[in-house]
């Protein structure tokens, strides 16, 4: 998966690209608006990083700019300005998702993920590892062809974690990709063990392997080796 | 109490003492002059009762009773010269009451004989001359002072008027709507100075909150980027530490940028509430829309065992911004679920006055109508603190009203949605 990241920090830029990188993704940078423009005319990208707020002028001249290319590009825009406007204008523009800087990188890659997925072909849309199959549209897993049914968290949670692999995801970010804004309400952190314990019992249940390790105090991992 | 009426209120009063000090005096020096005059009147007389008597021939013991009564009584002897005068009183035949009279009595010889005289003159009643003063001057006095509360009310409401003026601009200026004050220009220097003064004061009160606005707003923005630096920063950290120190160390700088970011977040929302960026309003559903928030919130509802008892009308539909709603919610229900008891209650009233939602616990360690203040947390450590003030300002600023009471073990938040006058109703509360 190629990724362009437009962003004017540094120390963000270098976060972003070691972390995505880690995560199996192809990264180029740009910090400016003209150097973006290049980097789109020469390759072709799944997926661009957007910063709105670029030295030479507004990322949403990019948007504009891939809308004319009419190729399947997916954009995330990522911005310090938590404004609904932005994120209207940004999704009316044609940009794909959202988020609102401070981020956790896991969501910036599972919203990648997601948006590169969208754009994809329908039937290359299931998420594949090893003997199991996670359907993005469907509230469904399958282990080993068998079709097991998940409630709507699990089914988020799933996701996520598969988005993630090898990666330790702290529990903040776990409750705050499941419940947003509701992520403070005292016990997230109890439903978040016992998702992961349903889960856990049917995969494991239906013949799966136990791919969901838990790291005491921080969180959780889906672990691929 | 008015300006008005105060300065009223003094000049009536004093009016009073003066009038009636100066009637007393009056009547005093009136009765007095007449008493004098009388007097004087009879001792003339006296000299033309003896002029006339000392002509008279066969004077026997005669009484002549035209105008004043004179008496002619012959004694043995001539015994004085002295001239006495004192005030009796005597029975009128034909009033049928005792008249005051002034008697002058002395002694003449007439050829010889000597007589006791007595003028008797009949007296104006003091009373009813004291009366009739008291009564005229009271009627003065009215008249006087109906007159004086007029002209001075229309004096005044005429000098003061600017400074009404200027009362009423103060009233009506609010820094949520520019925080323009002008006062107009008028005659009387001291209005000019105060309302200069007020222009000055205003203005600085305006610039003073734009800045500290603007200063929120750039410090919260601003702070965004490196925060997430910070956490990027941690996180990559996080995913190669093999230490349990180290992890512990990591995961707590972590929850401290959690924090600072959530505060954050919470004060560029004041902050953009307070610059009006949320205008586009729309007829929303709220009941639909309290009932998905539930849905969300099912699990942690479940999880407290909350007994859930809700009242929606579902035919309410209310204008206003869609996010501003999903926000107000959020923060309630998350606040009524987060502090409320095992086993407690939940309840949502939606009608189309209000809402209501309640939630059973404890009593606040804060005053109750504290809870709406920034960083006001009261016992949760975990809390940003801000959850309610957000509440708040998106109440006022949807024109709502919102009232907050802790009866029978129940935290009730009650919004009301007619557009109340919110400055006044902020200065009350």
């Amino acid at each position: 998966m190629k990724i362009l990241i437009i962003e004017d920090e540094k120390q963000l830029l270098d976060s972003m690209v070691t972390f995505l990188k880690e995560s199996g993704m192809t990264c180029d940078t740009a910090m400016s608006l003209a150097g973006a423009i290049e980097k789109i005319d020469a390759s072709d990208y799944d997926c661009i990083v957007l910063d709105i707020g670029l030295p030479d002028g507004s990322g949403l001249k990019i948007i504009n700019e891939m809308q004319t290319k009419e190729n399947q590009t997916s954009i995330v825009i990522v911005s310090a300005r938590n404004s609904l406007d932005d994120r209207l204008t940004g999704l009316n523009f044609g940009a794909d998702d959202y988020v609102t800087k401070p981020f956790y990188m896991p969501e910036l890659v599972a919203r990648i993920k997601s948006v590169v997925r969208r754009r994809s072909p329908q039937e290359s849309n299931e998420i594949v590892f090893n003997e199991l199959r996670v359907v993005p549209d469907e509230m469904l897993m399958y282990v080993s062809d068998k079709m097991i049914s998940l409630t709507k968290k699990e089914h988020e949670l799933m996701l996520y974690l598969i988005s993630n692999q090898n990666k330790v995801l702290t529990k903040e970010s776990i409750a705050e990709h499941l419940w947003g804004d509701h992520a403070d309400i005292a016990d997230s952190f109890d439903f978040i063990y016992s998702h992961i314990k349903n889960l856990r019992k049917k995969i494991t249940d239906n013949g799966g392997k136990d791919y969901l390790k838990s790291i005491y105090g921080v969180g959780y991992k889906f672990v691929a080796e | 109490m008015k300006l008005l009426n105060i300065t009223n209120r003094y000049y009536i009063i004093i009016a009073l003492v003066l009038l009636l000090i100066s009637s007393a005096f009056l009547a005093y020096r009136v009765v007095y002059v007449i008493d004098n005059e009388v007097s004087e009147h009879m001792l003339f007389e006296k000299l033309e009762i003896e002029k006339q008597l000392a002509l008279q021939k066969g004077l026997q013991d005669i009484h002549f009773i035209i105008g004043d009564r004179l008496e002619v009584e012959p004694v043995d002897k001539f015994t004085s010269f002295r001239v006495a005068i004192k005030d009796t009183v005597i029975f009128d035949l034909y009033e049928k009451n005792n008249v005051p009279y002034r008697i002058l009595s002395y002694q003449q010889l007439i050829r010889g004989k000597a007589y006791n005289i007595k003028i008797a003159r009949r007296l104006t009643e003091n009373n009813q001359l004291v009366n009739g003063i008291f009564t005229t001057l009271l009627l003065v006095a009215i008249d006087i002072i109906i007159c004086f509360y007029f002209l001075n009310r229309w004096f005044s409401s005429r000098v003061w008027n600017p400074f009404y003026r200027a009362l009423n601009i103060l009233k009506n200026f609010d820094l949520q709507k520019g925080g323009i004050a002008h006062f107009q220009k008028s005659k009387v220097e001291e209005f000019n100075t105060l309302n200069a003064e007020l222009t000055k004061l205003t203005d600085k009160v305006a610039r003073d909150y734009r800045n500290l606005r603007e200063f929120t707003e750039n410090m919260s923005h601003e702070t965004q980027t490196p925060l997430a630096i910070i956490r990027s920063k941690l996180e990559l950290l996080l995913q190669k530490a093999n230490d349990e120190e180290q992890v512990k160390q990591i995961l707590s700088t972590l929850d401290s940028v959690n924090r600072l970011s959530k505060m954050n977040k919470g004060l560029i929302l004041l902050t953009r509430i307070d610059n009006d960026q949320y205008a586009g309003q729309q007829m929303l559903p709220l009941g639909k829309i309290l009932r998905d928030h539930l849905e969300d919130l099912d699990l942690f509802i479940l999880s407290h065992e909350l007994k859930v008892h809700t009242e929606i009308d579902d035919t309410v539909h209310i204008s206003m911004n869609p996010h501003l709603a999903g926000i107000l919610f959020t923060n309630l229900l998350s606040n009524a679920i987060k502090y409320n008891i095992q086993n407690g209650v939940l309840s949502i009233v939606l009608n189309k006055h209000g809402i209501t939602i309640a939630n059973s616990g404890g009593p606040l360690v804060i005053p109750g109508q504290e809870v709406f203040e920034r960083f006001r947390k009261g016992d949760s450590p975990d809390s940003i603190g801000l959850g309610l003030a957000i509440v708040k300002k998106i109440i006022v600023h949807c024109g709502f009203s919102i009232h907050y009471e802790y009866i029978n073990h129940l935290h009730s938040f009650e919004i009301k949605f007619e557009n109340a006058e919110i400055p006044h109703e902020e200065l009350e509360g």
